[in-house]
């Protein structure tokens, strides 16, 4: 899906006709081979923008420069607290920005694109939603971190500790995309002359380098939190289920005795008490008082 | 007498998901937020299912849509001030119009 876009008074509105900034959601064959052979990006470069595996970085082509960066993608439900990234390319040409996206997601929109005068600062200012983009989920993150931590206080349940886990694994992903921005960052900044920035644009990745950096180092402290914690929270979990167990042990006891007193006065031989005429009512108080006798134990034994 | 049925007020609201994405991530987190800084007990209902709002883990699991239906009810003695943020802040869509989303 193509959507074309121009810059007009400081801002990216749509122009469906001769917009010079267009942005292709998940391209189909047709689209990528016009990507390809008439704007001559590179076949290889292009499906990196569409592949979440692939890192960050900055290349130089003969009529355009890509970049290539990561972004968070969309929560869904069926992620099971798996936060996974995606990967989004800028073809910036000296009079077209061509921008390829595996999801359809609102790009131009907000405060950061109110003063846009160049197709440099519009490929900055979606870098740069990006790393917020990154700082909102890692604040979401650490909200079901919470949350789950409570469940695994309380429960036995696999399935919260499962999810803590898919949490790390979102948090190394995370922290992979971000490093990985940061050194395009870097680049972008040392290459500010080849790719004509102004030193507004350049002051501005100054800023861009200083977020990422803030935002790299808090996924780090979550991910190093969460996981230096996981083993204390596996042992909550099975210290849990010991303490539901002994319980289960000691309800086993207590009414194994009474059924094993009553089960004695039950043999089909000649026993005491067999012609006693409260036999009944003894044997009923013998076995009563073995689990009377048990409790007294549990107590004394401060199980 | 007057005491009680301030704390046991209850009122409902129909509220319509206007983020493309949905019910996504960062709404999650703001409803939670928002419904565990207030003194009242919120559930929110899409479909069949009802959840605590304040449980992002149950908010994250609905997975609702854009232009979904959601009917949250409060109990507490600031229902209706709890419903009106919620209503506010799905009406602007959490503010989430600004590049991205999920």
């Amino acid at each position: 899906m193509l959507k074309r876009m121009e810059l007009s008074g400081g801002k990216v509105v749509p122009n469906g006709d001769n917009g010079n900034i267009h942005v292709y959601v998940n391209p189909d064959e047709t689209e990528r081979k016009y990507l390809v052979e008439k704007l001559e990006l590179d076949e290889h470069t292009l499906a990196s923008a569409l592949d979440p595996d692939e890192l960050a970085r900055l290349e130089f082509e003969p009529n355009h420069t890509a970049l290539i960066f990561k972004r968070p993608r969309n929560y869904s439900s069926e992620d099971m607290f798996v936060f996974k990234i995606a990967s989004v390319g800028l073809f910036l040409f000296e009079n077209r920005l061509i921008v390829v996206l595996s999801e359809d997601i609102p790009l131009f929109q907000g405060k950061q694109f109110a003063r846009i005068t160049s197709l440099q600062e519009v490929a900055l200012k979606i870098i740069y939603s990006s790393i917020a983009h990154f700082n909102e989920h890692l604040r979401v993150i650490n909200a079901v971190s919470d949350a789950l931590e409570d469940q695994i206080n309380a429960s036995m349940e696999n399935k919260y500790l499962l999810s803590l886990f898919s949490l790390e694994k979102s948090l190394v992903y995370y922290l992979n995309g971000i490093g990985s921005n940061g050194k395009l960052i870097e680049r972008v900044k040392n290459s500010a002359v080849k790719l004509k920035l102004t030193t507004e644009s350049i002051e501005f990745v100054d800023d861009m380098i200083i977020e990422n950096q803030q935002c790299y180092e808090q996924a780090s402290t979550y991910s190093n939190i969460l996981a230096s914690m996981m083993d204390a929270r596996v042992s909550i979990v099975s210290n849990n289920l010991n303490w539901l167990i002994k319980t289960l042990t000691i309800i086993t006891i207590a009414i194994m005795l009474p059924t094993l007193v009553v089960s004695v006065f039950s043999m089909n031989v000649e026993i005491p008490l067999e012609d006693h005429p409260y036999a009944f009512w003894v044997i009923l108080a013998m076995a009563l008082s073995t689990t009377y006798v048990v409790r007294l134990v549990w107590r004394w034994k401060k199980w | 007498m007057a005491m009680e049925e301030m704390v046991n007020n209850t009122a409902t609201r129909m509220i319509t998901v206007l983020n493309p994405a949905g019910l996504h991530a960062r709404p999650s987190l703001a409803v939670a937020q928002t419904v565990r800084r207030s003194k009242s007990k919120v559930e929110v209902r899409a479909g069949q299912q009802t959840v605590d709002a304040s449980d992002i883990l149950q908010l994250l699991s609905m997975g609702v849509p854009c232009g979904a239906e959601l009917e949250f009810e409060a109990t507490g003695p600031d229902a209706e001030e709890v419903l009106d943020s919620l209503a506010g802040m799905f009406a602007n869509r959490f503010g989430l119009f600004d590049g991205h989303v999920g």
